[in-house]
């Protein structure tokens, strides 16, 4: 522990860790749905929406804070000279994982980000979602201990790393232009929104700061596991639940409890397996959602391939509605978890390197 | 040959910016932005107004009935009107608004929340169909009763039911993304 503090990246870390946590509570004090001021599932699931990837009207926005964090991260990588296009690793298994990615954080509500910004404001039934967040990434390390290997990303000279910014860059273009084909919520949780300079501002500040500090939720658990308190990411999580939960003290948004809680539902058990198909998926690809967005951002074309999973996920739990809502999990939402996990186990099979284990 | 191809390439690219900055910046006829706009937003605000004059004409009789005072003959119209529409959400809320009259407490609690589930609009306070002040106040009574016979373990499967639907309808209250 004192090692880890010593060193100065650790202190970066933390500093990342807390700009998230207060950013996650006060971009819902400024207007952005209840427990949700970040949450990436949603935001896709926002923002594909405002694409007309799905018709729900009550769940589309082009999320400012969502293409802040993937320009900001190209912004800090390209000024840092950090920016590379790499890529070329299993990338139809990728897309896929960024599919099952939204599926596990849909059904549970939310990403690793917002259980934690849930439970930090006293939403007790994210207590299941926790441990199977814990699990999976249990799981995926199990994995990669025996051998898993999605194959390396190689470095590329052909500028692929540049698309999953110029796309974000559109959609910049499409949230100021506001071209007729792009949907904005009037009703909703889609038309609850902090204001969209704010928003971005925010958005491109958590994304430089992720990419500089590789900061990641799932990424903090893994790490916790494999060396223990000495890990800096580990120290930047704590950091993120502590100003989280500091934060919402203070503004009054923090009421403990299982009942009456936003956006949350009490089918526990789908909680557990919904975060356990996260948790596993995220390690094995390298990072949660959030992770995946500044991956992409700087240049990494997998990351990029995981995002535009992402996005046809976001479409699909709510074209499909597989989504949980406060009402619980819908049916087909169950049997998409189970699929991911399937998914999942075939991966951690076939995906092994024998000679490892 | 390679370099004079790649300068081809650079001027088609040239070419593409500025005809897409010529688009983006409207050169292009007025008439001709008209044909290519299309504006869904537009057309799902339209459909959606036309939804809520529907649904109040088609409940209009039922209404009349409420307001005279009529509640048993205004629940019978909603039961033939169930049966031409099932599962219909503003029918279930006007349900759960009539019974609420009657005093069948447990049973609006049901039919309202019922409603909520099958359309978020009646808990929203932009809707034009919104009956948030109504759960509010419903909340506010009703709450504590029935958490109230729950702890004393006095409390019939029905009204675990109804709290368990209170807590769903506390929980849309709370907002969230859904």
């Amino acid at each position: 522990m004192r090692l880890a503090l010593r060193d100065p990246h650790t202190w970066f870390v933390m500093l990342a860790g807390s700009l998230l946590g207060l950013a996650g509570v006060m971009l819902a004090v400024l207007g952005n749905p209840q427990n949700s001021g970040i949450c990436v599932s949603c935001f896709l699931e926002n923002s594909a929406g405002a694409l007309g990837l799905h018709n729900n009207a009550r769940m589309q926005y082009l999320r400012p804070e969502l293409i802040g964090f993937v320009l900001g991260s190209t912004l800090a990588a390209i000024g840092f000279r950090e920016f590379s296009s790499k890529g070329g690793s299993a990338p139809l298994p990728r897309l896929l994982s960024g599919v099952f990615l939204i599926v596990g954080c849909s059904v549970f509500i939310g990403c690793p980000i917002k259980l934690f910004l849930r439970l930090t404001a006293g939403d007790l039934t994210t207590l299941t979602g926790l441990l199977g967040l814990v699990g999976g990434g249990w799981l995926g390390l199990k994995g990669l201990a025996a051998g898993v290997d999605l194959g390396r990303s190689s470095k590329k000279s052909d500028g692929s790393g540049f698309w999953t910014p110029l796309l974000f860059v559109m959609l910049l273009l499409f949230l100021f232009v506001r071209p007729g084909f792009v949907l904005f919520s009037e009703r909703g949780s889609a038309a609850e929104a902090a204001p969209v300079l704010i928003a971005l501002g925010i958005g491109l500040l958590l994304g430089a700061v992720a990419q500089r500090t590789r900061f990641c939720i799932t990424g903090g658990i893994r790490d916790l596991m494999i060396m223990g308190t000495r890990a800096p990411l580990f120290w930047g999580f704590i950091v993120f639940v502590l100003v989280a939960f500091v934060a919402g003290l203070a503004t009054g948004n923090f009421r403990p409890g299982f009942y009456g809680q936003p956006g949350a539902h009490l089918d526990m058990i789908w909680s557990f397996f919904g975060m356990l198909l996260v948790g596993s998926v995220s390690v094995l690809i390298g990072g949660c959602p959030f992770r995946q967005l500044i991956k992409a951002g700087e240049g990494d074309a997998d990351a990029g391939l995981v995002v535009i999973g992402m996005f046809l996920g976001a479409g699909l739990v709510q074209a499909w509605q597989l989504a949980g809502t406060a009402a619980g999990v819908p049916l087909y939402g169950k049997i998409a978890v189970v699929i991911g996990l399937a998914f999942i186990l075939l991966n951690l099979l076939f995906f092994r390197d024998r000679a490892v284990a | 040959m390679e370099k004079r191809f790649d300068l081809v390439l650079g001027a088609l690219l040239l070419l593409c910016a500025v005809t897409l900055v010529g688009l983006l910046s409207g050169t292009g006829s007025q008439a001709s932005q008209r044909d290519l706009r299309v504006d869904k937003a537009l057309e799902q605000e339209i459909a959606y107004q036309a939804k809520v004059s529907f649904l109040e004409r088609l409940y209009a009789p039922v209404i009349n009935l409420r307001d005279s005072g009529q509640n048993e003959s205004a629940l019978l119209q909603l039961d033939e009107l169930s049966r031409k529409y099932p599962d219909e959400a503003h029918g279930e809320t006007l349900r759960g608004e009539i019974l609420l009259q009657l005093g069948a407490t447990q049973k609006a609690i049901g039919h309202l929340a019922s409603a909520v589930r099958m359309n978020g609009d009646y808990v929203d306070k932009q809707s034009p169909l919104s009956r948030r002040g109504l759960i509010e106040r419903l909340l506010a009574s009703e709450l504590t009763k029935f958490k109230q016979l729950a702890a004393d373990n006095s409390a019939s499967r029905s009204s675990q039911a109804a709290l368990k639907d209170l807590y769903y309808l506390q929980g849309r209250l709370a907002g969230g993304c859904e």
